[in-house]
């Protein structure tokens, strides 16, 4: 096993500096720069900026420069677009708000996903599997771009017509779920005997919206998975033994019903920690998404690279994460 | 004293304690205008993206600006029609050659350290913005403020030390021009001209501009950045009219969507958002007194290509001038945009101060009249029904500007059955065909830097880095630098307005207007400024 992780870092390095170079190499193949404007800067002034950045040099020159800065030193540069900050600001502040928002929804969406999903696999074709299926698909075509204003229009919006307060503010993070203490407008806040408390009047809809889509596939998948599963020698051996129904589904289906869904599980946890630039534009949460988004819209080469670095080394990571986990509930595979 | 007495007497004095309680927490009144204000003082308003920077040297967009005047202070301030109020200047005089200002500072100016602000803090403020080091995308203001050997010194030809700002002493600010500039001192109310702090900035270095680092002479201090989500500014007690200002805290938050931030706005989160395109009438319908539509310094127009790499037919004024008619920007302003933009026959907004709008006579017709002409036009350049003409317009990806070319080139179809090929370009990728003249017909806007119709106008000039025409006539040189030193220079501009409206390297299509919803209780908003130049300073919230 640890001969396995060795080899698997050994080529997740690789990896990351031919994705460092190909997204350096098609960024600047994009037309305009970060400096572009509406106004187009006289030349001298722009000569003079990219002097600063040392955008005036060869092209290898600032590919090398920028690979050594990030590896000896972690410096991602400083962003083009928000001049009085860094890469490594950007990302202090922004990351911190979606691995919140991202981490919440993740439990939301698996802990409820593969409830529904179990619960229609065991029960196929009742009136709880209808339900279930029923769930997850309207869960699945109602995308985060229509729920996010819905959410607002009916907790925030409808609420404050109906009662002239608002269940839940229409946007922003104010520091999110850990906070010193609740102030009068928090609804979900909690305090907590040793001090402090939790608040999770910022999150509750970001959760909702993000983890809708992502719980609906979850439950789509483990009910399909669960529903082959029981259908398997092993478990009509274990049903034929006489085992209860709970105990066949908790020590013997549980497991390998959950393969399919950990190689979904991977990829789809670090979508969310990295947060969704539709969640982030609709609650304001100054979360990382939009900066991705945006720093690609602007430009701003230094960003990009230290976000599409950030998202490519978390989804290596958690691949990893995967297999190690593979291993440990199928005992078929060994690496 | 008998029970009933005794009664009568108790009640009277809880009546009178608690009235004077009333009094003291609540009944506070402004001072020029005597309305009663209310307890809650602080300002929240939607911004629509974070600012590229809060150093004022180095500061890029009008969102910026508007912390900037918050949190610093000028020579001059703008009142609330836009005319000049002493800043940390009182006065200023010109020399006779009018190329020598010097300012009178306030002694009384403090930053927000205790520290006095002197006119040694705005020399090095200006110098650190046009060095080469700083490399400020806003530099080029300070060359546009003709101080001597700016140019050189942004150039990195000269040093900062050999500019034209010095400071005589604490209170004396001498400025010297290379040539004279009519409308100087307007230009002392932008954030480029703001001082800044020495001593913290080379303490701090770029991090100066954090909060708990920075240090700042506006009515108001830095408390709380989380950048893309809020700013927060608080009264600064060392401000000099502290006493006279009335709005405690100022927070900004950025809310990308205007329809999110809107939803808040309804909620009661902000006091101030902006209204989404076409919601307008509905709005002020049902919030008369909370939707406001006011004039906004900038225009909309079309640009032609005017180079060999354009489409030839083109080349003809007659063409370019049928286009021009055919454009009925009653319906693009009424029907399309609905938010209180004007039509626009001229390229400077009707709204900018000492302009008067040139009769054109484009101006003069109706739009039937104007359909008629365009035909004529048409016909007599070679197009018509049997040969009809194809252009290509460009515009940058927005559904407003989608909704306007989509309307104009249904008009030039009906009205001269031209046919467009529209297409959408992302924003970068835009600028770029623009700014080579790889298209035909392609969307633009222009917003003022100060309130004096050259800011528009200086974009026709044959050199100018944002002519995107590539329009090249040497009377509207000429006529453009005499304005420069001419103590009228309206009868220029009238000229330059009816040159282009002849020749057409533009089609002006309407003047912009800023419509936003403001909380019913705040009052003191400067709706004729035409810039939107606001302070919170000046602004107040009365008691409902």
């Amino acid at each position: 096993m640890l001969s396995f992780i060795a080899r698997r870092l050994s080529v997740a390095i690789p990896t990351l500096l031919i994705l460092v170079v190909l997204s350096f190499v098609l960024m600047y193949s994009a037309p305009g720069g970060p400096f572009n404007s509406e106004r187009p800067l006289p030349p001298q002034v722009l000569a003079n900026i990219e002097a600063k950045y040392g955008l005036d040099q060869p092209f290898w020159k600032q590919i090398v420069n920028y690979v050594w800065s990030v590896t000896t030193q972690f410096d991602f540069g400083p962003s083009f677009q928000y001049k009085d900050r860094t890469v490594n600001d950007v990302i202090a502040q922004g990351f911190p708000v979606t691995l919140t928002y991202g981490f919440w929804s993740f439990v939301v969406a698996v802990v409820v996903g593969v409830s529904l999903g179990i619960a229609a696999a065991i029960k196929q074709n009742s009136w709880l599997d209808y339900l279930a299926v029923g769930i997850s698909v309207g869960a699945q075509v109602l995308p985060n771009f229509v729920m996010a204003p819905l959410l607002t229009l009916g907790l925030t919006l409808g609420w404050f017509w109906m009662t002239g307060a608002a269940l839940l503010p229409g946007g922003g993070w104010e520091g999110g779920v850990i906070v010193a203490a609740c102030a009068e407008k928090d609804n979900f806040c909690f305090g907590l005997p040793w001090g402090g408390a939790w608040r999770f009047d910022y999150l509750i809809m970001p959760v909702i919206a993000l983890s809708t889509s992502y719980m609906a596939s979850i439950a789509r998948i483990t009910r399909s998975s669960m529903l082959e599963v029981l259908n398997t020698n092993f478990i009509r051996t274990a049903k034929a033994k006489g085992l209860p129904m709970g105990r066949v589904i908790r020590k013997h289906a549980l497991k390998p019903t959950m393969l399919p869904v950990l190689s979904y599980l991977g990829p789809a946890f670090v979508g969310m920690i990295t947060g969704s630039v539709i969640i982030d534009v609709f609650f304001s949460t100054g979360g990382i998404g939009q900066f991705f988004v945006n720093s690609a819209f602007n430009r701003d080469y230094s960003v990009i690279m230290g976000i599409t670095i950030l998202v490519g080394a978390l989804t290596m990571f958690f691949n990893l994460v995967v297999d190690i986990l593979y291993a440990w509930i199928d005992p078929k595979i060994r690496y | 004293m008998t029970f009933s007495h005794k009664m009568m007497a108790s009640t009277a004095a809880l009546l009178i304690a608690s009235s004077s309680t009333v009094w003291a927490d609540g009944h506070a009144t402004h001072p020029e205008t005597g309305e009663t204000l209310a307890t809650d003082q602080t300002f929240t308003y939607r911004d629509l993206d974070e600012s590229p920077s809060i150093d004022p040297g180095v500061a890029e967009d009008s969102a910026g600006g508007d912390i900037l005047r918050d949190l610093f202070e000028g020579l001059y301030n703008q009142a609330a029609d836009g005319s000049l109020e002493p800043g940390v200047a009182l006065s200023h005089t010109v020399s006779d050659d009018n190329l020598v200002y010097t300012f009178t500072l306030r002694d009384n100016a403090k930053w927000s350290d205790g520290s006095p602000v002197t006119a040694g803090d705005f020399e090095y403020a200006w110098k650190r913005a046009a060095s080469p080091e700083l490399a400020s995308p806003y530099s080029w203001y300070i060359e546009l403020m003709a101080i001597e050997n700016a140019a050189a010194v942004i150039a990195g030809e000269m040093d900062p030390s050999e500019m034209g700002v010095t400071a005589i002493d604490d209170t004396t600010l001498e400025v010297r021009l290379s040539q004279p500039l009519p409308y100087f001192d307007q230009m002392v109310t932008h954030f480029t001209t703001f001082p800044v702090p020495e001593a913290v900035i080379a303490e701090h270095g770029a991090e100066w501009t954090k909060p708990g680092n920075m240090v700042s002479n506006g009515a108001y201090v830095l408390t709380e950045h989380v950048p893309q989500e809020k700013l927060v500014r608080e009264r600064n007690e060392m401000y000099w009219d502290n006493a006279n200002t009335i709005i405690d805290k100022t927070t900004s938050l950025v809310i990308n969507d205007e329809n999110v931030a809107l939803t808040r706005y309804l909620a009661g989160e902000l006091d101030r958002t902006d209204v989404p395109a076409g919601q307008f009438p509905a709005l002020q319908a049902e919030y008369p007194d909370q939707a406001v539509s006011v004039p906004l310094a900038c225009s909309y127009y079309y640009t032609v290509n005017m180079t060999d790499t354009t489409n030839p037919a083109l080349l003809d004024p007659k063409v370019r001038q049928a286009l021009s008619l055919a454009v009925n920007r009653d319906v693009v302003v009424e029907a399309v945009l609905a938010g209180g933009q004007k039509p626009a026959y001229t390229f400077t907004h009707w709204a900018t101060a000492g302009f008067e709008t040139p009769d054109t006579p484009i101006a003069g017709m109706s739009q039937e009249e104007r359909d008629a002409k365009a035909k004529e036009l048409m016909a007599e350049a070679g197009y018509g029904p049997d040969n009809p003409l194809s252009v290509n317009l460009i515009y940058n990806t927005s559904e407003a500007h989608k909704s306007v070319a989509i309307a104009i080139t249904q008009m030039w179809k009906q009205t001269l059955g031209v046919e467009t090929e529209l297409a959408n370009q992302e924003w970068q990728t835009f600028l770029e065909t623009r700014g080579n003249q790889d298209y035909e017909l392609a969307r633009a806007g222009w917003c003022a830097d100060y309130n004096e119709a050259s800011t528009f106008l200086d974009l026709m000039q044959s050199e100018s880095g944002y002519n995107d025409a590539k329009y090249v006539n040497a009377r509207v040189d000429e006529l453009l630098a005499e304005a420069k030193t001419s103590d009228n220079p309206q009868a220029a501009y009238t000229e330059v307005e009816q040159i282009i409206s002849a020749e057409v390297p533009i089609i002006p299509i309407y003047h912009y207007a800023a419509v936003k919803m403001f909380a019913e209780n705040l009052e003191g908003w400067p709706l004729e400024n035409f810039q939107q130049n606001w302070y919170s300073k000046d602004l107040y919230k009365v008691a409902e």
